[in-house]
């Protein structure tokens, strides 16, 4: 699961009214090299949701569309860290979905 | 002055593209320009899948600057090339089988006797311009060999809609104006002195073919015909053209006929008063390139495909897929719009291991080539009903709908679309959004997005045949209104995954 994903992912379980953003814990991470792509980088930007962001220790800088080397660094947030194994915690109910082989199991079972 | 200015300018880019060329194939460059050489234009024949022939049209026009024609025998489209573009149309992605024009014909007079009419065939034999389209079947060997073989690990399935078929003359076809040529073997004489490479189905027949051509030194061609004819003017089938025809090809040729280990496969469509003749350039479908592990209702690639240019990716998209199954779609997604971001998922954990392993190997295909080995692709094991997704994040959603025949039902398609449509239009964007969306269960899929009236709008539609069965490939738009505000999203379903709250909730975030 790359972070762009998990930028997009928001726990459902009935009854939760703030289900995102969704916690990692992963306990096996891997760094995948992809073809960087600036236009891509910087449009995707405004759609994020820069906090999840940010609390990576990446600060939105004003006129990013120009400065390569942020937008690389955003590029590897996004797209090259994969978590491969781990899960991801509703930050309400606490409920845990697993990470395996980097696909995440965001299946309720009946109750929930 | 001016005419010497514009041949000075002329032979200064023809000299300029002549060195490149040399400089690409590392030749010695040579300062004598004399006549440069010409390669051969050819018309080629592709098929696509029925209701795709312009997006596929399209795709020629883009990557290989050739206007294509639509012919008006559905799901095939005609184009010309140099011969040095061919490797290139291999790579096309809306293409499902290739072959090269021998001839057409408009409005070819059919006599009204089956006699005259296997007359007429004997003569067109000996008529036809076989040398051009032989020399492409000749270079289209050599770049087949260079692709290399690629492991399958299931064979290809005869394609129903397809138009050739590789069964044997045992089986009796359902379609009976769709059949193969049973020729009795005469005394072969040689008459090619290139042996040609066997085709790609299986390495070890390659194998023990060119053993035998080693052995024997030159060994004839092997041929058969295949024919198919639509009209109801015709006093013949299909099988009389067939065997008439090839029969008139034997003789010409002197080849030897072989159902199943043929070299060449002459092409003999006949539709109305139109005829083409042709030779067929692939052996198996290009259209499940990307899929090594199959499903039960794997989609094709050129399908895929199709529906994607439908969509229109742009920088930056994020598109989902909500219900990928074996991952057909964001594969071929992937391969291409590499500017976008793929959202692929499915409840069923089967459908989404075999997914990556789709993309594993796609990875190694490509990681092999030297290039970096991520992919802008993520899959998630998820309930289309109940998104984990926030609102308003997608930009296109793209799947193939359950059938209700070969997976689902169609009672539960009844339930199922409703929610899936009232869900997708959760999660797509407002204004922007859009949808490309594959079923065959047209009614219950329309009576569905009549209930969605507020929340998406109908762009248009395609008719196609998916496996035999008619479906449509509907294009919708999402409307500027906001989720959770329209009674449509308001009303209780009776298996409601959220409550009312927490869907307005959405809409205010």
């Amino acid at each position: 699961m790359k972070l762009l994903t998990h930028n997009m992912l928001t726990s459902h379980v009935q009854g939760v009214i703030k289900g995102y953003p969704l916690i990692i814990k992963a306990t096996e991470v891997k760094v995948n090299e992809l073809e960087f792509s600036a236009p891509f980088v910087s449009r995707m930007i405004p759609k994020l949701e820069w906090s999840l962001i940010s609390a990576l220790n990446c600060t939105l800088i004003p006129d990013y569309e120009k400065d390569e080397e942020f937008l690389r660094k955003v590029h590897r947030i996004l797209l090259e860290v994969e978590v491969v194994e781990g899960c991801l915690q509703c930050p309400e109910s606490g409920r845990e979905f697993p990470i395996s082989k980097g696909v995440p199991n965001m299946l309720l079972i009946e109750d929930e | 002055s001016c005419t010497v200015y514009a041949t000075t300018l002329i032979k200064y880019d023809l000299s300029c593209e002549l060195y490149q060329k040399k400089r690409q194939t590392s030749e010695p460059y040579l300062v004598d320009l004399g006549e440069k050489e010409l390669d051969q234009t050819v018309t080629i024949g592709a098929t696509v899948p029925t209701g795709f022939e312009h997006t596929a049209a399209e795709e020629v026009q883009e990557k290989l600057e050739a206007t294509a024609r639509v012919s008006k025998n559905r799901g095939r489209i005609y184009f010309d090339i140099t011969t040095d573009k061919l490797f290139k149309v291999h790579q096309l992605k809306s293409l499902d089988n290739l072959f090269v024009v021998v001839k057409d014909y408009d409005d070819y007079q059919f006599k009204t006797t089956k006699e005259e009419v296997q007359l007429d065939w004997q003569e067109l034999a000996t008529k036809l311009p076989w040398t051009n389209a032989l020399e492409v079947w000749k270079l289209n060997n050599s770049i087949k060999k260079k692709k290399g073989r690629r492991k399958r690990t299931n064979p290809t399935k005869s394609d129903q809609c397809g138009n050739f078929s590789t069964k044997s003359t045992d089986t009796v076809p359902s379609d009976p104006e769709e059949l193969l040529v049973d020729l009795e073997a005469l005394e072969v004489k040689e008459n090619q002195r290139d042996v040609s490479s066997q085709p790609e189905d299986d390495s070890e027949e390659e194998k023990h073919s060119e053993i035998q051509d080693q052995e024997s030194g030159v060994t004839p061609l092997k041929f058969r015909v295949t024919c198919n004819r639509a009209g109801d003017k015709h006093c013949f089938t299909s099988n009389d053209a067939a065997r008439d025809f090839g029969g008139a090809v034997q003789e010409f040729f002197q080849w030897k006929a072989d159902m199943t280990k043929f070299d060449v496969e002459v092409l003999l469509n006949i539709h109305n008063n139109e005829v083409v003749v042709g030779i067929a350039l692939t052996v198996e479908s290009l259209h499940r390139r990307n899929i090594t592990h199959f499903g039960p209702t794997t989609l094709r690639s050129t399908l895929a495909y199709g529906m994607l240019r439908l969509c229109k990716p742009q920088v930056s998209d994020v598109i989902v897929d909500p219900m990928c199954g074996t991952g057909a779609i964001p594969l071929e997604g992937v391969m291409e719009w590499q500017n976008s971001f793929f959202l692929a998922g499915d409840n069923n954990g089967t459908a989404v291991s075999r997914s990556v392993n789709n993309i594993k190997h796609i990875v190694k295909r490509t990681h092999d080539e030297g290039s970096p080995s991520g992919l802008p692709l993520d899959i998630v094991q998820w309930d289309l009903c109940n998104l984990p997704m926030r609102s308003s994040s997608v930009d296109i959603i793209i799947t193939d709908m359950p059938f209700g025949k070969r997976m689902g039902s169609k009672k539960k398609n009844w339930e199922l679309y409703p929610l899936c449509l009232r869900e997708m239009a959760r999660v797509c964007k407002p204004g922007t959004g859009k949808a490309v969306l594959l079923t065959q269960d047209k009614k219950c899929f329309l009576k569905a997005l009549l209930q969605m009236e507020g929340l998406w709008r109908k762009s248009h539609t395609v008719w196609v045949n998916v496996g035999g069965l008619h479906a449509g490939v509907f294009v919708l738009k999402r409307t500027a209104v906001v989720f959770g505000t329209t009674s449509e999203d308001v009303m209780e379903p009776h298996t409601a995954t959220g409550s009312q709250k927490e869907n307005m909730k959405d809409a205010s975030q």
